[in-house]
């Protein structure tokens, strides 16, 4: 049977950013949340899998240790993309990678599909995480597995061994086409994720999650990223909430403070 | 040691070589894209371009996989357009290099490892990391002043490969005529206004005050209200205004670390708890759709006083 790979990072939430008055920031106390735009790739995997009839995947590799604190949010990242559709999920956790870079990422990735004895025909992936934004895991795993690979794909259809998509570019789009299998990473515009319903994230309960640590995987090596330090970036603001009886007294005292900030020319 | 830098726009080469002069002194160049088009303009910025007439993220792939090969070249550097990102991850998963993105500085370390400050968090934080050469670096889009063009260099041919991708259609997006960048004052538009009729009243307010109209990505991406040269954040327009006010903008991380060189950010946002009115210097609780129409209605009073 064909399988569809969804890639699906739990990754640290930057609206629960905590910073010390020096800046600094303790990773540690960040908790994780499934990757905003993983949940447009689940979506549209789901909609692939009830189309074609194929199996559903999902893989997700730990990358903010140490695992055994992280393993809950891990978890319901995953079980997330298990109640939405998925049939089974793969998860790679080892303390020995983490803090993870995306070199290992996509390595692990592919350990763990070839130990699955799994050979998707398709993979999605989000075209960015929210905490590291770098757009590269799945071009790499592509390269890796010698797939073709279509990046930033707003709108996507498979049929007769092949994907056709829209790649959403800068200043222009530009449909492609590209045999299977493939690498696909979605936009956030490619589709209206839906929240699982009680009974899906009932019967998700069910449905396995494989782990992996380093020992099942094999030598795939090492972080290759050393993290030396990390700061936050301050948002100085005055935060004065303007009040008033009426919103025409609000209004003028706001222009009244922009103008003394120097910033309004009338 | 040997950099190589790839130019996706022609003004990418003055600035990449600027960031190379503090570095390192000098590069290499591939011009690629619209800076293929332009390569005489490239040229003036390295004693050596490579020109590849194409923009597709296969051919840049293979064309550097055997640049990187045969030239020796220890550093890759460009900016993080869409489509260098596909072709620099690829190569990277190819060759095994580590790939930074989203930089700001970069430092070399007894010729051996890369010293990088990238953006964190979706840039709520700042990273400082460090990876052992060969390596690959995308900056954030004009992280620095171009450098003065100087004599043009040598200009050598590549010829594109055709990969498994084929192009079927090209589409152009539609794009206005402004530019947020010089922007003195923009007027922030968010998923707060609920129909595109709407908006006249930020372009009025806009209007009124000198300044220009900008977005969050869903205005523009999404709904398909304004075009994207008007998208701010992380992955669309870096500003820096001297004054930016949000309106009916919640204030995630991915759209305000595009505003965060404002001199003075104003939030206007009915939801006393939206998140932005901590990232705010001035905050106004209240409906746009009444509080706007008095501001502008303020605005004209006191500029007909003069
Ligand atoms: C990898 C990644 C990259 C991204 N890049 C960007 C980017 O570059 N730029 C960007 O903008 N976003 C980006 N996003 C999306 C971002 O996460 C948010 O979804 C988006 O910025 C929200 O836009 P918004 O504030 O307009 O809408 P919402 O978050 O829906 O906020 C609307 C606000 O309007 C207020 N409101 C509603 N009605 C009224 C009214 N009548 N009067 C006053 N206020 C009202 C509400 O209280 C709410 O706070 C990115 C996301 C990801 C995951
Ligand atoms: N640790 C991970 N586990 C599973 N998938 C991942 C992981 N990291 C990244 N991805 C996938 O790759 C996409 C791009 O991530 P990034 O390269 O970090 O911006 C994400 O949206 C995921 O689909």
């Amino acid at each position: 049977m064909s399988v569809i790979a969804v890639l699906v990072k739990a990754s640290l939430n930057p609206d629960m950013v905590r910073a010390e008055p020096d800046g600094s920031i303790d990773v540690s106390a960040i908790p994780l949340k499934i990757s905003d735009i993983d949940r447009n790739a689940i979506e549209e995997a789901v909609r692939l899998k009830q189309r074609l009839g194929w199996k559903l995947v999902t893989v997700s590799v730990v990358t903010w240790g140490p695992v055994s604190a992280r393993m809950k949010d891990v978890r319901l990242a995953v079980q997330e993309s298990l109640a939405k559709g998925s049939d089974e999920a793969i998860v790679v956790a080892d303390d020995a990678l983490t803090p993870g870079d995306q070199t290992l990422t996509a390595k692990a990735i592919k350990a763990a599909l070839e130990r699955s004895g799994i050979k998707p025909q398709l993979i999605l992936a989000g075209e960015a995480t929210i905490d590291e934004v770098t757009s590269q895991v799945p071009g790499r795993l592509a390269a890796l597995l010698g797939y073709s690979y279509v990046s930033f794909a707003r709108k996507l259809e498979v049929e007769d061994g092949k994907v056709i998509a829209e790649r959403d570019l800068e200043d222009y789009v530009e449909v492609v086409e590209a045999p299977l299998p493939a690498v696909v990473s979605v936009t956030q515009e490619i589709n209206e994720p839906r929240p699982p319903t009680l009974l899906q994230i009932r019967r998700a309960s069910r449905k396995p999650i494989k782990t992996f640590g380093l020992r099942e995987l094999g030598d795939i090596g090492k972080p290759s990223r050393k993290l030396l330090e990390i700061k936050a970036i301050q948002a100085r603001r005055k935060q004065v909430i303007i009040e008033g009886e009426t919103l025409e007294e609000i209004a003028e005292k706001l222009i009244e403070a922009l103008a003394k900030e120097g910033v309004l020319q009338l | 040691m040997k950099v190589l830098a790839i130019a996706y726009e022609v003004k990418d080469a003055g600035e990449l070589a600027k960031a190379v002069k503090e570095f390192n002194g000098e590069a290499d160049i591939l011009a690629v894209s619209r800076a293929a088009e332009q390569v005489n303009e490239v040229a003036r910025y390295s004693k050596r371009v490579y020109r590849l007439a194409s923009k597709s993220p296969y051919a840049i792939y293979k064309a550097l996989e055997n640049l990187v090969e045969r030239g020796g070249y220890q550093l890759l550097i460009a900016e993080g357009y869409r489509n260098l990102r596909d072709a620099l991850s690829r190569l990277a998963g190819s060759l095994d290099l580590p790939m930074i993105t989203d930089a700001y500085t970069i430092r070399i370390l007894d010729g051996e490892k890369v010293l990088v400050e990238r953006g964190f968090l979706s840039e709520r934080a700042k990273m400082k990391v460090e990876v052992p050469l060969p390596a690959i670096v995308l900056f954030i889009p004009r992280f620095t002043e171009p450098l003065e063009p100087g004599e043009e260099g040598e200009v050598i041919e590549l010829a594109p490969t055709e990969g498994p991708e084929k192009v079927l259609d090209v589409k152009p997006k539609a794009m206005g005529d402004v530019n947020l960048e010089e922007a003195d004052i923009i007027v922030g538009v968010g998923r707060g206004f609920k129909a595109k009729e709407d908006l006249h009243l930020a372009f009025e307010l806009a209007e009124l005050l000198g300044g220009q109209v900008g977005c969050t990505r869903p205005i523009a991406a999404d709904l398909k209200w304004l075009s994207e040269d008007r998208w701010i954040g992380i992955s669309g327009k870096r500003v820096a205004p001297k004054l930016y006010i949000a309106i009916g903008i919640s204030g995630s991380p991915q759209h305000m670390s595009g505003v965060q060189n404002a001199k003075i950010i104003v939030a206007i946002n009915k939801d006393k708890s939206a998140p932005i009115f901590k990232q705010a210097d001035y905050g106004v609780v209240a409906d746009l759709y009444q509080f706007v129409p008095i501001l502008i209605q303020k605005l004209k009073e006191k500029k007909a006083k003069g």
